[in-house]
């Protein structure tokens, strides 16, 4: 489903991503993890359209991303980090202008619209009543989410989509990107709540300065590393295991 | 979501699904019309309704347009060239303050850019939305125009068709230009330099739409209701009005072959622009969007740049003036944003605009014998508008959520926030208008016995600092910027046109009574009285409740 062979992006002089190859079959979750800066979100922008890579080649579907940048732009849904939406529409103009876009009638638009509505239990009046700008982080997170989805692409990119949510829409979230993945999608998710990613990922990629660090299921790579969680692996990995020592000098600061 | 399914109450019918270009268009129009961001204190009340707003500006530009009606007896061509000039000032402000938000719009690419979408639609698309968007205001501002020209001697209905395309053109070269500029800054400059570029364009660009608007009317005063200007004027060439005039008049078989030539020019002009911008440099649109998609910040500075505000604050004699840590990073943070924020920038400078072009209209209007003295006195009132409308503006912002950090500081009040606020107001506006004003006065007077009638109101200033801040409401950048638009300060505004206009009166009683100097030691004192008690009253102005 997704292919990458030493994809590689540079901003001048720096190199955001480095050399980066790896292949993803179709039904499969992926933990895409780094540290802040690691080229997580630079290697999503590469993936889903929005940068050109400086170097490498990555394939989705089978399509080349540079030569059927638009194809590719079909096949899959990106939930980004930041959840922007345009905030002067209301929650359904967003959703219909969104499948407008991929060209799905208005009909199956609007029957797709009423079942992510029944999934996240969004009130029908606020979606057709107010302005996004207007919703919750949460709400906003869900519409979000739910045009990613729209137009059911084989192939989906989230970036931090649990940012935001509610204890109980992020519980239904992890079930639905399960479900997903059964039905043969392909799910590629990119988070700092690692337990999250330990309980729902088949498998875990980790990078740190643009370069892969590990590629693995989580529990081998626990067990391979004796590290015992994903997360001591993750610090231990990137760098971070001193971040306790520090925390205790920086604490020791105000008692001085 | 683990409750049974909901089964919501249906959706109104379906219309046919539209094409991805008319979806971009009809997506870009409503965000144009509705603002993008719908933040703000009343998110509720947001405008929903595109039609009422257009219509609301659409009656505005025709209200305006209506003065058109006083080039009724005047030679079709100065109608024509007057609503042309007019026509390209205010759509060539409208296309340039939006270009910038419609064409590279960053938090746009997280939503558009992994869709399937060309770079190229997406500024068809824009484009398309801007050019509809100036006809209308075009049409609206020239409604009056072209009845006017219709019922003229020299006119007839022809000029309505003649005008209505002639504008059409204008529109088109008006926006194309914009865009032009706009493409060849991104080719030239990157657009890490684009921003900084375009707002400092923007700015001039705006400042001097409305010092021009304020000039015109003064110099049809002195030019007794004649615009010398007819085709055969060599140094109509020059302005892209007249050559839209020109089609006009060519249009109608009222002129000669130089009608015809300008049309000509004209024409060329606008399908040159036009050729450029969409077509040769539209593959730049979607190299530039990549760049903006790029670039996580603004391009870094160097350190020693970044630093020198605060540096300066440190520094006496701004160190010994800004005493208390809270009015000196006050001062800080409102120097740092009107040096660097666009937003800001945008609407605090070309919102003084109006209060340089005083001494200008004297300047215009001679400054000799007591129509002098009167205008030399009103400008040193005149200046206090700048704190008033400066205080007022610099509580507006887009990151108006980070003034939390305000309440959430151990402040009592807002008071050394508004002490810090009123400095920078004053050193770095009111100071440098001051400057010019008596620069201006004295240049216009040839003597240095008129700058003493500024003194009445310099005088005065202190109030005009203090005056906003007694209800404890000015806390800089502590609003949306949204509301900056619908905040009411006519009536503010008008009470101080009033006091200005009462003591520029005592002002020059005094001057020709004989008891200039005792009335400024008496209004010295009064005013230091009156600063006493404000000053006392702000100081123990609380925290306004947040709504």
């Amino acid at each position: 489903m997704i292919s990458l062979h030493q994809l590689t992006k540079r901003f001048g002089s720096q190199t955001a991503v480095d050399s980066l190859s790896f292949e993803i079959p179709g039904g499969q979750i992926v933990g895409f993890l780094g540290p802040n800066g690691a080229g997580k979100s630079t290697t999503l922008k590469m993936l889903t359209g929005m940068i050109e890579p400086t170097d490498g080649t990555a394939t989705i579907c089978g399509l080349d991303l540079r030569r059927d940048t638009l194809e590719v732009k079909r096949k899959i849904g990106f939930v980004p980090e930041s959840g922007a939406v345009f905030e002067s529409l209301t929650g359904l103009e967003y959703l219909e202008m969104v499948a407008a876009l991929y060209a799905i009638p208005s009909e199956s638009a609007r029957e797709r619209i009423r079942q992510f509505i029944a999934f996240f239990d969004l009130s029908f009046e606020t979606l057709t009543d107010k302005l996004l700008g207007a919703y919750s982080k949460g709400m906003r997170r869900k519409v979000v989410i739910t045009a990613a989805l729209l137009h059911n692409p084989p192939v989906v990119f989230f970036d931090e989509p649990l940012d935001g949510l509610d204890a109980n829409a992020a519980v239904g979230f992890k079930t639905l990107i399960q479900t997903l993945a059964r039905e043969g999608k392909t799910i590629v998710y990119s988070s700092h709540i690692l337990d999250v990613v330990e309980r729902v990922c088949d498998r875990v990629i980790i990078i740190d300065k643009g370069r892969m660090l590990v590629d693995g299921k989580p529990d081998e790579l626990v067990a391979s590393h004796q590290s015992g969680t994903l997360e001591r692996l993750f610090t231990q990995l990137t760098g971070g295991s001193e971040l306790e020592r520090r925390a205790e000098d920086f604490a020791k600061t105000f008692r001085s | 979501m683990s409750n049974p399914p909901v089964q919501p109450p249906p959706l109104p019918p379906a219309s046919p699904p539209p094409s991805p270009e008319q979806t971009l268009r009809r997506l870009f129009l409503t965000l144009f019309l509705r603002g993008r961001g719908a933040r703000g204190l009343k998110k509720e009340k947001a405008p929903k309704s595109v039609g009422s707003k257009l219509a609301t500006t659409l009656v505005l530009y025709a209200l305006f347009g209506c003065l058109a009606l006083t080039f009724l007896g005047q030679p079709l061509f100065a109608l024509s060239a007057y609503l042309h000039a007019m026509t390209l000032m205010f759509v060539g402000m409208f296309v340039a303050s939006s270009s910038g938000e419609v064409l590279f719009n960053k938090e746009e690419a997280d939503i558009l850019m992994h869709r399937p979408v060309t770079p190229r639609s997406l500024l068809w698309a824009k484009i398309g939305v801007l050019v509809q968007v100036s006809l209308w205001l075009a049409c609206a501002f020239n409604l009056a125009g072209i009845i006017a020209g219709s019922l003229m001697r020299d006119g007839g209905v022809m000029f309505v068709v003649a005008h209505l395309f002639s504008t059409v053109l204008l529109a088109l070269f008006c926006t194309g230009s914009v865009v032009l500029v706009y493409q060849l800054c991104l080719r030239w400059f990157g657009r890490e330099r684009l921003d900084a570029l375009m707002t400092t364009a923007q700015v001039v660009m705006a400042i001097g739409m409305v010092m021009a608007g304020q000039l015109v009317p003064q110099l049809m005063v002195r030019l007794r209701g004649q615009l010398a200007i007819s085709p055969e004027t060599w140094w109509v060439w020059a302005l892209p009005p007249a050559w839209f005039a020109g089609f006009d008049i060519a249009f109608m078989g009222r002129s000669s072959g130089i009608a015809w030539a300008l049309a000509a020019t004209g024409v060329v002009a606008t399908a040159l622009v036009l050729w450029t911008a969409f077509g040769r440099l539209a593959n730049d649109y979607g190299a530039g969007l990549q760049r903006l998609n790029e670039m996580s910040g603004p391009p870094e500075r160097p350190r020693a740049k970044r630093r020198w505000l605060d540096r300066l604050s440190q520094m006496p004699p701004l160190s010994w003036w800004l005493k208390d840590s809270v009015s000196r990073a006050t001062f800080v943070l409102v120097a740092a944003y009107l040096v660097r924020d666009r937003d800001v920038k945008l609407r605090v400078y070309p919102g003084l605009a109006p209060m340089l072009i005083m001494p200008l209209i004297f300047l215009v209007r001679g400054t000799k014998g007591d129509a002098g003295s009167f205008g030399a006195a009103f400008s040193g009132t005149y200046i206090g508008l700048v704190p008033l409308l400066g205080i007022s503006l610099l509580q507006y912002s887009q990151q108006w959520q980070a003034a939390d950090v305000f309440r959430t500081a151990p402040l009592p009040g807002p008071a050394p926030l508004n002490r810090g606020l009123r400095r920078a107001v004053l050193l770095l506006l009111t100071v440098p208008v001051m400057l010019l004003y008596a620069t201006l006065t004295w240049v216009a007077s040839g003597s240095f016995s008129h700058l003493a009638l500024l003194l009445p109101g310099v005088i005065a200033m202190p109030l005009c600092l203090i005056g906003p801040c007694l209800n404890g409401t000015a806390i800089p950048f502590s609003q949306p910027a949204d509301e900056a638009k619908s905040a009411g300060r006519g009536l503010h505004m008008i009470l101080f046109l009033v006091a200005a206009a009462a003591l520029t009166g005592i002002s020059i009683w005094a001057w020709s009574g004989g008891w200039f100097v005792p009335f400024l030691v008496g209004e010295t004192v009064a005013v230091a009285a009156l600063y006493l008690v404000f000053r006392a009253a702000a100081g123990r102005a609380k925290w306004s409740p947040m709504d």
